[in-house]
């Protein structure tokens, strides 16, 4: 996965370079996507940067996924071994790179248990860290929320200008709405991480500020590498749960255009599907 | 719009003749150096020690690649820029080791601004994400400092390009730059949004 991007995405980068007016931001979005073409024909990682990985883990039953935790973290090191990944991970003070791409807490895993279910879902995203640097979270009181949220639109739209061409659009942003502060943070980076990015939200006051806000942010002309253009975003993806009545956090979270992600979902007949559309398997 | 093809070392009337938005392509040295190789840098300075380069009239990239052993050294697999406002706090610095041109993303901010006007320096944008094309252009690795200390990412990689670009000058050395320019129409389109 490491020498290509989600299908989802290369098909909207696509989409932006036929519909860029600018003729450097054509020609930036061109040089992005040759580059995925060239990395998946000489087997090389798109990126240097392997960003952080997160591994989202949805099972119902009685599944037991010690086992698959083990070997994501085995076989996280042994790409690392192959060229597929940069050894990135440090320890955040020291600074000690492990060299392996080992570490504590590495990979996140975020495990999800639904008893409604009888299928294993396993995605793993791995998100670049430019595009952390953008991020932002704010506790929103009652008043500060504003006319049909007015205030929210505007706290993203202006962490998206602060953020400039740093977290290497053209981007997509999870905004993750409710709970406590941890719990707005996780949800940002679950909407952006384990949706196709030209999905559409199925609560329709969502997917309207889905729509109203990517139509905003790619008014503002930053565009692909931060040079000018209207493509600066793909897709915008908001998760929401309910929160307290005194407060309304809002986390907004980058995910830069080289999505590395990949996905699939196991049923016990041994049926597999592969939720962001890959045409090949593992 | 102009295009420029620049071979290290670069002189400052080189980089002061081009302006935001001109193209450039760089043959020569590189060296490579993120967060850990500027404050080491900055360290050994104050410490009034030998630097492990003569940086003058070079060109540093804001990059950690990944690399492969080969026989007899090192390859370079796959590079691409890191965000580059993280080296921000070091803009004078750089500006004094004499270095003419500094190749990452995202722009940088007032400090660098104002040292690549005061000491003669352009900042150059690489395409974000593309770390294979970028690789196209690198022949070879001359040698690397402090990669046992720092890892692979933060060593200093002494590499020799050819034709490497286009590149984008997105600050130069008259005061302007590409991304304040854009940031501030963004504030105004965004303030009449949400009038105060």
């Amino acid at each position: 996965m490491a020498v290509t991007i989600s299908p989802d995405v290369l098909r909207l980068m696509k989409q932006a370079q036929a519909g860029e007016t600018s003729d450097s931001a054509r020609e930036m979005l061109k040089t992005q996507i040759e580059n995925v073409l060239m990395a998946q024909k000489q087997r090389k990682p798109v990126c240097q940067s392997p960003g952080f990985p997160t591994a989202y883990i949805r099972y119902g039953g009685c599944v037991n996924i010690s086992e698959l935790v083990a070997v994501l973290k085995e076989e996280i090191v042994s790409a690392t071994g192959d060229g597929f990944l940069r050894p990135s991970m440090v320890h955040p003070l020291t600074r000690k790179n492990s060299g392996d791409n080992s570490g504590i807490g590495v990979p996140n895993i975020e495990l999800e248990h639904d008893a409604a279910i009888d299928f294993l879902e396993i995605i793993i995203s791995f998100k670049g860290c430019g595009a952390e640097l953008g991020n932002a979270v704010r506790i929103f009181t009652p008043a500060q929320i504003g006319e049909n949220a007015a205030g929210i639109k505007e706290f993203v739209i202006d962490t998206v200008i602060k953020a400039g061409g740093k977290p290497c659009p053209p981007f997509a942003i999870g905004i993750g709405i409710g709970g406590q502060m941890d719990v707005a943070a996780k949800l940002s980076r679950r909407a952006v991480s384990i949706r196709k990015w030209d999905d559409r939200n199925p609560d329709p006051m969502l997917a309207a500020l889905e729509e109203e806000l990517l139509a905003k942010i790619n008014q503002l002309g930053i565009g692909p590498g931060g040079i000018g253009g209207k493509t600066t975003a793909l897709a915008v993806k908001i998760g929401m749960s309910h929160t307290h009545t005194a407060i309304c956090p809002v986390a907004v979270n980058f995910y830069c255009w080289v999505a590395r992600r990949a996905g699939m979902r196991i049923y016990p007949d041994g049926e597999t599907q592969y939720p962001f559309d890959e045409e090949v398997g593992p | 719009m102009k295009t420029a093809r620049l071979t290290t070392p670069i002189s400052k009337e080189e980089v002061t003749r081009l302006d935001a938005g001109d193209v450039v392509y760089i043959s020569g040295l590189v060296y490579t150096a993120r967060d850990m190789a500027h404050l080491r840098l900055k360290k050994l300075l104050a410490d009034k020690e030998n630097l492990p380069e003569d940086f003058e009239g070079g060109v540093i990239f804001h990059a950690g690649p990944v690399v492969k052993k080969v026989r007899g050294g090192w390859k370079i697999w796959v590079i691409g820029p890191t965000t580059s406002v993280r080296m921000e706090p070091y803009a004078d610095m750089v500006g004094r080791l004499g270095i003419r041109a500094i190749v990452g993303k995202g722009g940088m901010g007032e400090s660098t601004l104002k040292a690549l006007a005061e000491y003669g320096g352009i900042y150059l944008l690489a395409a974000p994400g593309c770390g294979v094309v970028h690789s196209q252009a690198v022949k070879r690795v001359l040698r690397v400092h402090w990669l046992e200390e720092m890892g692979v990412p933060e060593a200093i990689w002494v590499m020799e390009v050819i034709n490497w670009g286009p590149l984008v000058v997105g600050m130069d050395a008259h005061g302007r730059s590409i991304f304040k320019d854009i940031a501030r129409k963004a504030t105004a389109l965004k303030e009449g949004w949400f009038p105060a």
